[in-house]
């Protein structure tokens, strides 16, 4: 029976269910383990004069403390090599570490940390985009995809509107905080195994550090507890201080993040200030556009400038807008360095247009639904991106259509109109927005991966990729993948744990893209294997009596049996056939390789085909306010997503529902909260509040819109894990939609993501006139 | 009247503490007794199916049962392992994770887990197992929990990877069925074992650690009697304490804990009034409520989650003292009466005049509250309690309020008004009483009391919010009132 298309568990469920699954802080301690905690700096900005470490250093149990000094190469970076390991000379956000402490028990370890002595000089830190505009300190060039003439356009149109946006930062809140524990090996060997979605990253940032061959370094991740980005550039640093101390000290060497530390030390989902200007017909339709993007990077450059990129081919959402100006800027902050989550630039570019199409639609009294269907893609025209790719297979104005009747939107949106007339207590808003996500990653050359799957004489199979599981089900996928092309049953074939020592040179488990390029990379190297065995399989099935030569086109793989279809009669074994084919020296292992067909982008120019295919979807939120205290609830969601033939429904609608609720945690919720000195208070989830169980809405409702036409990917499916959180701003727009009743002309309303209670009810007591200055 | 320190001398001790994890029985001496149970459970025992994110209570991963022979045998509750400490756990039967298989099978949550994708990256799983199998264990056999009852009951429970759709429906199924996991606990503790004091001790260091574990509260004022010149901290429900002990911010040598007293528990009405030890836990309070006071039923069922409420406080939230706990304004309202033991007797005091500033409060060294009197609201007062927080469930209040008119006709005959979250104390707002008190009851009073409230609060800005919305709430709390008891009129007219 093939596997790929149905709903099967996790690969790892069982072992979720009964704690039997480990982690990397489950390894049991090896005798001579230490444990690696730092010093982080005090200050968001200063000159490092000194670190003392004697007094730390004198505590029992103390093994060693590191800094600067006693890294060989310390600089390091995913795309500029810009970061320090250890503090040198500059302190750059709250935390950054600045000393590696090795200690024998964590008691120790507490104690010591306490006695580093930072001297250090303050300078002024920059803690806002604005700061930063004004310094002008900046990260990578200014980048722009233009078409048309916006500026002209928007000026020639009948309506303008103009504004400046304002979006909030976001923490992965993986549960599974960093974690690394490197083990020293012979001739200077290290083995690191890192909670990471980047094995091959691990592996040349610690060569790199550590003056090693890349040879002499694996990197080895089994599962992580969630990632939602935060691994993919992050896992490094506490990597890098595990095989700091393994390398120095030759003893095993374990380093694991409080969450208090995780959430200070790392960065997430980058704030935005969006200025934009847009110009609109009667009806609505967008004449022209433009936008400035300003992220706040934080202290280092990370994946800032890619993360910009997907903003800016993000830009115009699911519109074609003729003339459309996009610039991107990433800026310098103090702050610890904003990194991939999950979306990767793309939410803020959705929520951005978003705001823009709620805005047109206020200032013209009209249902942004309306707005929307207006100015989306065309199927056959008004269909090429601002970036110049052909957007082809466009379902969106079938999804709008669907998923406004399965919501029975029109209808809702007059009922929530009666009651908000007259209800003193409540406002309800709905709201549909729509996503369309580019998939593969804007590097060209990171759009490749390897596999490696060996068969064994019994027919069992084990398949490695250089993909990461961190609990999106790509392991389960690749396993149901492999076991279908080579015809055996799900349950021979095991996933190996990710390593650098059998693949190499891969790249990171992100851009939804882990099942499109791993997949296809173990779906290759089955079919070397299935070519070697068919041939051998040709000639043991072939039969002089019945006139029938040798012919591996004619053979089989299915249900763990091989075959000849011209005589279907004579089975083979799968197990059979290898143990077989063995003693006949046929090579039972193979490598896979697979890039992705056709893509390419120039960001000089901001021009070209970035993308294989696009993964579309909308949805339908409705949301509840108390009018007094803004508080806000999502009573009901409808979610339309095209994602393809899927592999595993079960999986992927785990992917659809999860991404949602973080996008509305995102959109409604989340809060990062800084003191006047760039210090981090929402540091738990005591203070920052992702969304809890009764947030999911009572009625939620998410389905597949089911296509097959997505001949360029493997087995037609789509990738699914970042799209639908960008679905997330359906809710922050309902919110927009609600407070809209409070006014004649909601263009003017300002309402800044996160909408949470504190926002809307400020604008809510902004709108009704009754706040007086208390303060 | 406790009766000296003859007690401790003719009352023999245990030196240790007894207690089943899954089917192991073990006896705690020593440093052992100072760990967490979750530190105990990864460290001491290499189960570490059970997950540590947070350390503070907040996310549940790393929820374990705790068995505690009540009326009708064991009864299981989740409980956060990261916030309890071994020394509270005498005589209980911990079933962590990796205890709930049944005859080597998944048991029905488990499986339920595993066919509804309940689990994604995993690290939640355990927890939310644990959960949701007491869930089904503390129903009736042939009565499966209602969608509201899975939510309110996995509340304690985070998980980023889900949204919790698989989850809930992980419960639904396994809810159907009837054949819940069966926890045997192997073994009772005996009579004359939980009868006598429990006296820890164990040197790390320099560090000496002792923990005393009374039985009753005059063996409790005793010790703090005896000990008035160590810094003894008093522990209850540990959810306050295990969080400030795990983030470093204390660090104390003598710990005296109140969990075996059983005469601190009490939880009933008596004499019109609602009578709390100060042990009662906030599901015991919460049980009470729901038939006498469903306004204070409503606002605590958000308090912290089913794993806090199992083992949290009322005593330790009066004498945690924050601006923000949840149960002030409304006791600060009903004039609700401490009383206060120490080894030299009893007295009693109005919680209004119980606190002097931020976290300051008239209660001395050596002295316990022991219980907790209120009386309840008569039907006319038209109580009404207000908790405003970042998240719905599971969040430290923003904001908290009580306010309760007596209506004569339209006109306020009388009103009592407390808000939190607006100053170093909860607050009882008494120039705004006086001002409405005999005005008549309209939208125009109540927005008019909103500018009185807003000059006798001195709200911060802080992480859960800044000081302009929570002036904003002070008001808005007023008019909101108003129409919640207009609608109520409204609805009892037609
Ligand atoms: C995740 C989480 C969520 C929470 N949610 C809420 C919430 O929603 N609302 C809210 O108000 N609080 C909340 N809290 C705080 C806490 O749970 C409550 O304050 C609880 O009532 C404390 O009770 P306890 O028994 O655990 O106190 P403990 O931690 O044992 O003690 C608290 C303090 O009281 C003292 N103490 C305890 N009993 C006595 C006594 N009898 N005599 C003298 N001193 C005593 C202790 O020495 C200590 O100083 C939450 C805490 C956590 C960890
Ligand atoms: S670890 Fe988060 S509640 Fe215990
Ligand atoms: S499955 Fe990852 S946090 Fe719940």
């Amino acid at each position: 029976m093939p596997s790929v298309g149905k709903t099967i568990p996790h690969d790892s469920a069982t072992g979720h269910v009964t704690g039997a699954a480990p982690y990397l802080d489950d390894m049991p301690l090896r005798n001579d383990e230490l444990l690696v905690g730092f010093v982080g700096s005090p200050v968001a900005s200063g000159k490092l004069k000194n670190i003392d470490c004697s007094a730390a250093t004198a505590i029992p149990g103390i093994v060693a403390i590191y800094t600067s000094h006693d890294v060989p190469h310390n600089k390091f970076g995913a795309l500029f090599h810009d970061e320090p390991v250890l503090a040198e000379n500059e302190l750059l956000y709250v935390g950054q570490p600045v000393a590696i402490i090795a200690a024998e028990t964590p008691e120790a370890l507490a104690t010591a940390r306490k006695l580093v002595k930072i001297d250090y000089e303050e300078t002024k830190p920059i803690l806002s985009i604005d700061e930063s505009l004004t310094a002008k300190r900046f990260i990578g060039p200014l980048r722009k995809i233009q078409r048309g003439d916006a500026t002209s356009a928007i000026k020639s149109a009948t309506h303008q509107l103009s504004g400046e946006f304002r979006i909030g930062g976001q923490e992965q809140f993986y549960l599974e905080s960093q974690a690394a524990i490197a083990f020293p090996g012979e001739e200077g060997q290290l083995i690191v195994h890192s909670s990471t979605q980047n094995t091959t990253e691990i592996q040349v940032v610690v060569a790199e550090v550590l003056e090693l061959g890349q040879h002499q370094v694996v990197c080895i991740c089994k599962r992580m507890g969630g990632a939602f980005g935060g691994k993919e550039s992050q896992a490094a640093i506490p990597a890098l201080m595990a095989a700091i101390v393994a390398s120095k000290t030759g003893r095993a060497a374990r380093v694991i993040y409080t969450k208090d530390e995780d959430m200070c030390v790392t960065g997430g989902r980058h704030p935005y200030l969006v200025r934009w200007q847009v110009g609109f017909d009667d009806a609505g339709l967008i004449q022209g556009l433009r936008y400035e993007f300003y992220s706040d990077g934080g202290a280092a450059a990370d994946l800032s400038t890619a993360v910009m990129e997907r903003t800016m081919l993000h830009a115009e959402n699911a519109y074609y807008i003729s003339d459309i100006e996009i610039q991107g800027q990433v800026c310098f902050t103090n702050y610890p360095p904003n990194t991939a989550f999950r979306g990767f630039g793309g939410p803020q570019a959705v929520a951005a247009m978003e705001n823009v199409v709620e805005r047109i639609a206020g200032h013209l009294g009209e249902d942004a639904y309306d707005i929307r269907t207006r100015n989306v893609y065309g199927v056959d025209d008004r269909n090429v991106t601002p970036y110049g790719q052909l957007f082809t297979r466009n379902h969106l104005p079938e999804i709008f259509e669907s998923l406004a009747e399965s919501s029975d939107y029109k209808r809702r949106r007059e009922e929530i109109a009666a009651f908000n007339a007259v209800d003193p207590m409540q406002l309800r808003g709905i709201a549909m927005t729509p996503v369309k996500f580019g998939i593969s990653f804007t590097s060209k050359f990171l759009n490749q991966a390897n596999a490696l799957v060996n068969v064994y004489t019994d027919g069992t199979v084990q398949v490695s990729t250089g993909g990461t599981e961190m609990g999106q089900g790509l392991n389960t996928k690749i396993r149901q993948l492999t076991a279908d092309e080579l015809g055996v049953p799900y349950e021979d074939v095991l996933v190996m744990p990710t390593s650098t020592e059998k693949s190499n040179n891969t790249s990171p488990t992100a851009a939804s893209a882990g099942t499109d390029l791993n997949g296809a990379a173990a779906v290759d190297a089955c079919r070397k294997i299935k070519t070697r065995l068919a041939e051998f399989a040709a000639s043991l099935l072939a039969s002089v009596e019945d006139g029938l030569v040798p012919s591996p086109d004619h053979i089989v793989f299915e249900n763990g049996i091989v075959f000849d279809q011209r005589k279907p009669a004579a089975k083979l074994e799968f197990g059979n056939l290898a143990d077989r084919a063995r003693r006949e020296r046929v090579d039972l292992g193979a490598r896979g390789f697979y890039k992705t067909p056709g893509v390419d982008y120039n960001r000089e120019t901001g021009r070209g085909n970035p993308f294989l295919y696009y993964t579309q979807g909308a949805a339908v939120s409705e949301v509840l306010i108390d009018r007094f205290t803004g508080e806000m609830s999502v009573p009901r969601v409808d979610l339309l997503m095209d994602i393809g033939k899927s592999i595993n429904p079960g999986v992927d609608m785990g992917q659809i529902a999860g991404g949602f609720i973080q996008g509305m945690g995102w959109a409604t919720m989340e809060c990062l909260i800084y003191d006047e000195a760039g210090k981090l208070l929402s540091h738990s989830p005591t203070t920052y509040k992702i969304p809890a169980i009764t947030d999911t809405p009572l009625e939620f409702n998410c389905a597949m819109f089911p296509n097959e036409d997505n001949i360029h990917n493997i087995r037609r499916s789509k990738a699914v894990g970042e799209p639908p959180l960008l679905l997330g701003v359906s809710a922050w727009a309902a919110v927009r939609h609600a407070l809209s009743h409070l006014t004649d002309d909601s263009s003017e309303l300002d309402l800044t993501l996160p909408a949470t209670g504190e926002e809307i009810l400020r604008c809510i007591t902004s709108l009704t006139q009754n706040g007086q200055a208390d303060s | 009247m406790p009766s000296g320190n003859v007690l401790s001398y003719i009352v023999p001790m245990r030196d240790h503490i007894q207690l089943q994890i899954n089917s192991d029985i073990l006896k705690i001496r020593g440093q052992d007794a100072f760990l967490t149970l979750s530190d105990f459970l990864r460290r001491r025992r290499g189960l570490v199916g059970t997950k540590i994110v947070c350390s503070e209570g907040d996310c549940g991963s790393c929820s374990v049962l705790c068995g505690v022979v009540g009326d009708s045998g064991m009864q299981y509750q989740p409980i956060d392992s990261c916030i309890r400490f071994m020394f509270q756990l005498d005589g209980v039967h911990i079933v962590t994770v990796e205890g709930l298989k049944q005859n080597g099978e998944l048991s029905c949550v488990q499986q339920a887990m595993v066919d509804c994708h309940g689990s994604q990256c995993g690290f939640c799983t355990p927890g939310f197992v644990v959960a949701m199998t007491a869930l089904q264990q503390n129903r009736p056999a042939n009565q499966p929990a209602s969608e509201s009852e899975l939510r309110e009951g996995l509340t304690g429970n985070l998980c980023r990877c889900t949204g919790y759709s698989s989850i809930l429906e992980a419960g639904a199924v396994a809810a159907e069925q009837s054949d819940s996991a069966s926890l045997v606990p192997a073994f009772e503790l005996s009579p004359d074992a939980r009868r006598v004091p429990i006296e820890v001790t164990a040197t790390c260091g320099d560090a000496k650690h002792r923990v005393y574990s009374p039985t009753t509260v005059a063996e409790a004022v005793d010790f703090l009697s005896r000990h008035s010149e160590a810094e003894v901290k008093i522990v209850a429900g540990a959810t306050d304490l295990g969080v400030q002990f795990n983030k470093g911010h204390i660090a104390p040598s003598d710990w005296l804990d109140l969990n075996r007293v059983a005469e601190l528990e009490k939880c009933e009405i008596e004499d019109g009034c609602m009578v709390f030890g100060a042990r009662a836990t906030w599901t015991d309070v919460l049980l009470l409520a729901e038939s006498t006071v469903p306004e204070l039923y409503q606002v605590m069922k958000v308090f912290g989650s089913p794993q806090i409420r199992h083992v949290g406080t009322i005593g330790g939230n009066i004498i945690n003292a924050s601006p923000i706990a949840d149960s002030l304004p409304f006791l600060f309202v009903c004039d609700a009466e401490l009383t206060i033991t120490s080894a030299s007797g009893e007295r009693t005091v109005n919680i209004n005049e119980f606190y002097s500033g931020y976290k300051q409060m008239d209660l001395t060294k050596g002295e316990l509250l022991t219980s907790i009197r209120v009386p309840l609201p008569p039907a006319n007062r038209n109580l009404r309690l207000y908790k405003v927080s970042r998240r719905h469930d599971m969040d430290i209040s923003t904001f908290t309020g009580a306010v309760w008119m007596e209506l004569d006709g339209e006109q306020i005959a009388n009103v009592g008004i407390a808000y939190g979250a607006v100053g170093p104390t909860v607050l009882r707002l008494k120039q705004t009483e006086e001002f409405l008190r005999g005005k008549s009851f309209t939208i125009e009073t109540m927005t008019a009391a909103g500018d009185v409230a807003v000059k006798e609060i001195t709200p911060i800005t802080d992480v859960r919010g800044r000081s302009d919305y929570r002036f904003q709430l002070a008001r808005n709390v007023l008019k909101k009132y108003y129409y919640q008891i207009e609608q109520e009129e409204s609805q009892s007219v037609a």
